[in-house]
């Protein structure tokens, strides 16, 4: 227990110091908002995910599902009429963009006659008589959530003007779907409701339909899958909704990753507050102890005022992270909608979960931040405490153990990373390991580096850089602190740059080598492949018509369901230029590509990782229209299109396995002696008709590696981030230093210091802290890029980089910690500059 | 005159789904204002070809076709049954080809009365009219919704087979007609209200041979019988004041058939439009007007289920041909409890014909005692 006098003494001094107090709070507050807001982007992302699967769900415990081109619709029929499968439920589902809202919806079709016993909720079922008429009979008629609607300005009678894989086409807005439940309403939003032959001729299926829903009871299930033809297969329902949220898992995780590391840094500004607060009232603590406080007393006060500083910034962090996931939920949103699926998220709202768990981990990182402090403020003697310079003493005689400790950890950290081969979890515990190390060694590095200056300081600048390099050397409690927060925020800058570069430049270079033709002519879908959208049949013969084409290829993307799950399916032509534009991990391309138009197929490196083929021998089994086939896997080869990875086969092989003809992008090359934008307006006017995007390949690659950087914004968000954080850490531990110097500086002054010559002394100090971190970021930030591009990023997506190092991006990481160094010095010697001489020997 | 709740059927059965009162509390809808549809009104007397039109017309709104009869085994055990298939044209003309794109609705009604075991189930099935999931052709004819069929075994459509399975419920029966095409009302057009346009075409055969399988048990037992036809297409039938009908379909053991309808005001009173027909044993038809008959209710009937009182024994005279009958239900309960709730069900008539004693046996058909049949279509 603590006395109440003691702990009433350690709020006042708590609101005494107010600046400390802020500083402790804006750590915490900023790592928790930082936690919060990924947790509320990601929670966002995952809801709206579940919600527009919900939808489509509805009551269905299975469903039938076929194969790229979805089922004939005459499954359905044997289901329904010849087997009598009842309840049983047609439904056709798809993407489309609409125009004026610049917003993909989802489209569901829907049978209302067979609709009740699965989506009651939707209100289908209760459409009055002439409205019936109208949503069956009208294809341009859909239903729309009322919220979405008044959103829009919809109103029952407007037209919606979409955009269907290349078609565009006017819907007109029946009627508004409205539910009581918020939670009915929610997954009503951005979706069209439409009958099922409408939705069928809107997204150009027909004859076809998605899959059936069905309501089967565990007897029933092996009855339905005998009947299935070979190109079925019975699903539970909810496995295509998990199927789908496992895609984001990993993308998730990094982004949590990424927050965790601001909350380190935070953590580093908890420490440094509240190790400034033992230092200073070390003379209270050691009369304290006199007096009859127990150490244990001491140090769950200190805990306690910890507890209660970090209680309010988890608060405001909170509420700062919930502003900051607003933008953040948009950013994710953006990346899940470019690389995974269509998910409409209106906003973030603040879970209980999120706030409890983001004010948990706020307090478990500042206790974790004070403990050390806090054992410090046990420790002190009632005698020793007298004597100010004890606890320096004692930290600089823990700086080479830290730094072996560091050592230790560093390199168990390495171990991790080289035993737990697959874990991404070990993997990025052991990132912090390696990183949490090499910030231990700081301090010890820190006074190594101020003894190897300081002769050339002595020379250069005379007493003020023997000064500056004993005093940075000398309070390395605090100087060691501060560069070691540093160099972890700038060492994080480098490995995430480093890593972005090379990842960008790997990509790049993957564009040139597979974007070989001159003109790509394709429909917008949003959410890849899953949006089922594809050109309309006759598109490759006007493409092919238009002079100056020299030739032209079709590329099929699909997903077809394996016993791996969702495969992503690319088909491409056979041409032998083909060979050219895959390079092989392990392969020869000429081998590999025989073997591909003999049926083989070839995967991505994601896909080989993720899936764990062997390097030789392997075969991926995919469900077919003919059943489940045995394709050889000839080759892995680099590509970056897709963290799912993909696999490859040539549209010969396709069409004998597959009823699907449908195109989703085509190629043009351009004959010699042509002009490729010349052709390329041709090509545009050419198919003017339909909404396609044709672009000469120059600007496909722009466009492809503008995705890139989208995909990457949260990240360089988070970067700028952890550097702002470290920032506050580093100005905060040089005011405790300036502080706690005052009277020795004061005393400076009396000797007659110029200002110009403290400001000079205190600007080469933390410089010299700056140049520290700066330098020991050099090697870690490298070492963590490494870490990044070859274990995490590997066990995350399973891609291979080619790692390119900037050196820009060094020389900036260095002018980084000091310019940041230099810059949080200049409060602490204006606050000094303003105390006169007296005032500050007076301290103490 | 076996006009049915489609409308009320398609909506209805949503709402009856088990699973509905949640979607019901929770879900509104507002909807556009439509536009009234542009079908076809039975207004003159029409020639019919045969078997075109034994097949759907597609410009007219609402057409059905009704089968019922009663059946006995070898060893007399007596069935009545009833299987009815509906189309409701939800735009005029004839749905497009295509995939699952349709205009057209079509139902079924299927119920099976087992008079010795007091039994009477029925069963309902409800389809578009798409992708070989229910339709209806004139040449040859055919009409099944899902596996609920009726198809044409002989080039005229007078032979036809009808099959129907629910659960135990199973019916398979080869019907022929004994008797040539009757055409109901004048010349098969069929007044329901006093205004024009509120008639329907009415032809069907009043004598068919039976012979097949019915039962409960799945497989059925060979049973042999008489059955009658009924088919009926209108737009628009019943008159602003219309509640329901009661509707009688006869064959008398002298070779003659009997049909009435009276359509029934909610005040009590009777539309002046209710009429029928008699046919003769070579097959002439005499039209009866509402003034050529009268019905006298013996017996009323209330359901324990929906609380519906329904009349459940009849006297009916017709003073002209010297007809006086006593019309009574093989089982009280044959309550259609479908999407929408009427009653249809075997009876057995005793009567004198100028004097002579006669029996025989046929249908009822009972609407809107549940709830009014107005603006149901």
């Amino acid at each position: 227990m603590i006395p109440n006098g003691l702990l009433r003494a350690g709020l006042r001094d708590l609101v005494r110091r107010p600046l400390h107090t802020g500083l402790m709070l804006l750590g915490v507050a900023l790592g928790v908002a930082v936690v919060v807001a990924i947790d509320l982007a990601n929670s966002a992302a995952r809801r709206g995910f579940a919600r527009s699967s919900e939808a489509v769900l509805g009551r269905a415990t299975h469903q039938v599902r076929g194969g790229s081109a979805g089922l004939p619709e005459e499954v359905y029929r044997r289901l329904r009429v010849d087997h009598g499968v009842r309840p049983s439920a047609p439904v056709v589902e798809g993407v489309v963009i609409a125009r004026d809202l610049r917003q993909p919806l989802r489209v569901l079709g829907i049978d209302p006659l067979a609709e009740a016993p699965f989506r009651g909720h939707l209100g289908a079922g209760k459409l009055a008589d002439p409205a019936f008429a109208a949503f069956v009979t009208d294809p341009s008629a859909v239903l729309v959530g009322a919220a979405f609607a008044e959103r829009h300005g919809l109103a029952p009678g407007s037209s919606l003007r979409v955009q269907a894989g290349d078609r565009r086409e006017t819907l007109r807005v029946l009627g508004l779907v409205e539910s009581a439940n918020p939670e009915v309403g929610r997954t009503l939003d951005a979706l069209l409701l439409l009958d099922v032959g409408s939705a069928q001729r809107l997204l150009g299926m027909p004859g076809r339909i998605s899959h059936v829903d069905l309501v089967l009871t565990d007897a029933d299930v092996r009855s339905v899958a005998r009947w299935l033809p070979p190109g079925a297969r019975l699903v539970r329902a909810s496995e295509q909704a998990e199927a789908v949220a496992e895609l984001t898992a990993a993308f998730e995780l990094n982004l949590v990753a990424l927050s965790l590391l601001a909350l380190v840094v935070g953590m580093f500004l908890v420490y440094n507050t509240v190790l400034f607060g033992v230092v200073q009232r070390r003379a209270v603590f050691g009369t304290l102890r006199t007096l009859g406080t127990t150490p244990g007393q001491l140090f769950r006060l200190i805990l306690a005022e910890t507890l209660l500083t970090a209680a309010l910034g988890a608060l405001v962090g909170v509420g700062l992270g919930y502003v900051l996931g607003q933008s953040a939920v948009r950013l994710v949103t953006r990346t899940i909608n470019d690389l995974y699926y269509v998910v409409s998220v209106s906003g973030a709202p603040l879970t209980l979960a999120t706030a409890v768990k983001g004010v948990a981990t706020g307090l478990g990182a500042a206790l974790l931040a004070a403990l050390g402090p806090a054992l410090e403020a046990a420790r002190v003697e009632p005698v020793t405490a007298l004597r100010p310079s004890t606890f320096e003493t004692r930290a600089r005689r823990l700086v080479p153990w830290l730094a072996l400790a560091g050592l230790a950890v560093s390199l168990l950290g390495g171990a991790g990373l080289a035993l737990a081969t697959r874990s991404l979890l070990v993997s990025f515990a052991a990132l912090f390991g390696v990183v949490l190390g090499i910030a231990l060694v700081a301090p010890a590095f820190t006074v190594g580096l101020m003894s190897i200056l300081r002769p050339a300081a002595s020379r250069l600048l005379g007493p003020i850089g023997r000064l500056a390099t004993g005093t940075v050397a000398r309070a390395v409690s605090r100087t060691g602190v501060a560069a070691a927060a540093l160099m972890v925020a700038v060492s994080v800058t480098i490995g995430v740059s480093v890593m972005i570069a090379s990842f960008r430049s790997t990509v790049a270079n993957w564009l040139e080598l597979t974007l070989q033709a001159d003109v790509y002519v394709s429909a917008p879908s949003p959410g890849g492949p899953r949006s089922g959208v594809s050109l309309s049949e006759d598109v490759r013969g006007l493409v092919a018509a238009v002079p100056g084409v020299a030739e032209v290829e079709t590329v099929r993307l699909v997903l077809v369901p394996s016993p791996l799950g969702e495969v992503r399916l690319t088909v491409t032509g056979t041409h032998e230029r083909s060979a050219s534009r895959y390079r092989f991990r392990d392969a020869d391309p000429r081998e590999a590509w025989a073997r591909v138009r003999d049926g083989a197929v070839i995967v991505s490196e994601p896909f080989a990782f993720r899936h764990g083929l062997p390097p030789h021998g392997a075969a991926v089994a995919l469900q077919t229209d003919r059943g489940v086939a045995q394709f050889p896997v000839a080759g892995v080869y680099y590509d970056y299109s897709t963290e799912q990875g993909t696999v490859l086969m040539v549209r010969e092989v396709y069409e004998r396995y597959w009823d699907d003809r449908a195109l989703s992008s085509v190629a043009a090359y351009v004959a010699p002696g042509h002009d490729p934008g010349a052709v390329t307006d041709a090509v545009r006017r050419a198919v003017g008709e339909r909404a396609l995007q044709v672009v000469e390949n120059r600007a496909l690659r722009r466009a492809a590696l503008r995705v890139f950087d989208r995909t990457f914004a949260v990240t360089q968000a988070l970067r700028v981030l952890a550097v702002v954080v470290a920032f506050i850490g580093v100005w905060s531990a040089l005011l405790a230093l300036q502080v706690e110097r005052t009277r020795e500086l004061g005393t400076l002054l009396a000797l007659g210091l110029l200002p110009r010559q403290l400001w000079g002394l205190t600007l080469v100090e933390t410089g010299l802290i700056g140049l520290a971190a700066g330098l020991l970021s050099l090697p870690t930030g490298l070492a963590l890029a490494l870490i990044l591009i070859e274990v995490i990023n590997v066990r995350s997506f399973g891609w291979t980089m080619q790692l390119e190092l900037p050196p820009l991006v060094l020389v900036q990481a260095l002018a980084l910690s000091v310019v940041a160094a230099l810059l949080a010095g200049v409060y602490p010697v204006l606050r000094l500059q303003r105390m006169s001489v007296a005032a500050a020997l007076r301290q103490e | 005159m076996r006009a049915l709740p489609v409308v009320a059927a398609l909506v209805g059965l949503a709402l009856l789904c088990p699973t509905a009162p949640y979607a019901q509390a929770q879900t509104t809808l507002k909807l556009a204002p439509a536009e009234p549809l542009a079908f076809a009104r039975a207004t003159s007397p029409r020639a019919f070809r045969l078997p075109e039109d034994h097949g759907p017309h597609f410009e007219f709104q609402t057409e059905w076709w009704y089968y019922t009869g009663q059946l006995a085994t070898a060893d007399e055990r007596r069935f009545g049954f009833q299987l009815t298939f509906f189309r409701r044209g939800l735009s005029p003309g004839p749905p497009p080809v295509a995939g699952l794109a349709t205009n057209q609705i079509y139902f079924a009604h299927f119920a099976l009365t087992d008079v010795g075991a007091g039994r009477h189930a029925s069963a309902e099935r409800l389809s578009r009219g798409a992708a070989g999931l229910a339709g209806a052709s004139g040449q040859p004819f055919r009409v099944f919704v899902e596996d609920w069929t009726a198809v044409a075994t002989s080039p005229d459509g007078a032979s036809v087979r009808v099959q129907a399975r629910n659960g135990g419920l199973v019916l398979d029966l080869e019907l022929r007609a004994t008797k040539a095409l009757v055409a109901h009302g004048d010349r098969g057009l069929s007044p329901k209200s006093d205004a024009p346009g509120n008639a329907s075409h009415y032809v069907g055969y009043t004598r068919m041979s039976a012979r097949g399988r019915v039962g409960t048990d799945g497989t059925g037992t060979p049973v042999t019988g008489e059955a009658w036809f009924d088919h009926e297409w209108s737009t628009s039938a019943l008159g602003p004041l219309a509640l329901g009908w009661d509707w009688f379909s006869l064959q008398l053991g002298e070779g003659r058939e009997l049909m009435l309808f009276e359509i029934r005001r909610a005040d009590g009173s009777w539309e002046g439009a209710s009429g029928g027909t008699l046919v003769a044993q070579d097959g002439r038809t005499r039209r009866l007007r509402s003034a050529d008959f009268e019905i006298t209710v013996l017996e009323r009937w209330r359901s324990p289920h929906t609380r519906a009182d329904y009349p459940a024994r009849w006297r009916l005279r017709v003073p002209s041909e010297g007809l006086e009958l006593d019309v009574q239900p093989l089982l009280s309960d044959q309550e259609m409890r479908t999407s929408f709730v009427y009653w249809e069900g075997a009876v057995s008539v005793i009567g004198t014909s100028r004097g002579r004693p006669l029996t025989g046996r046929g249908y009822v058909e009972l609407t809107g005692y549940a709830r009014s049949m107005q603006g149901v279509f």
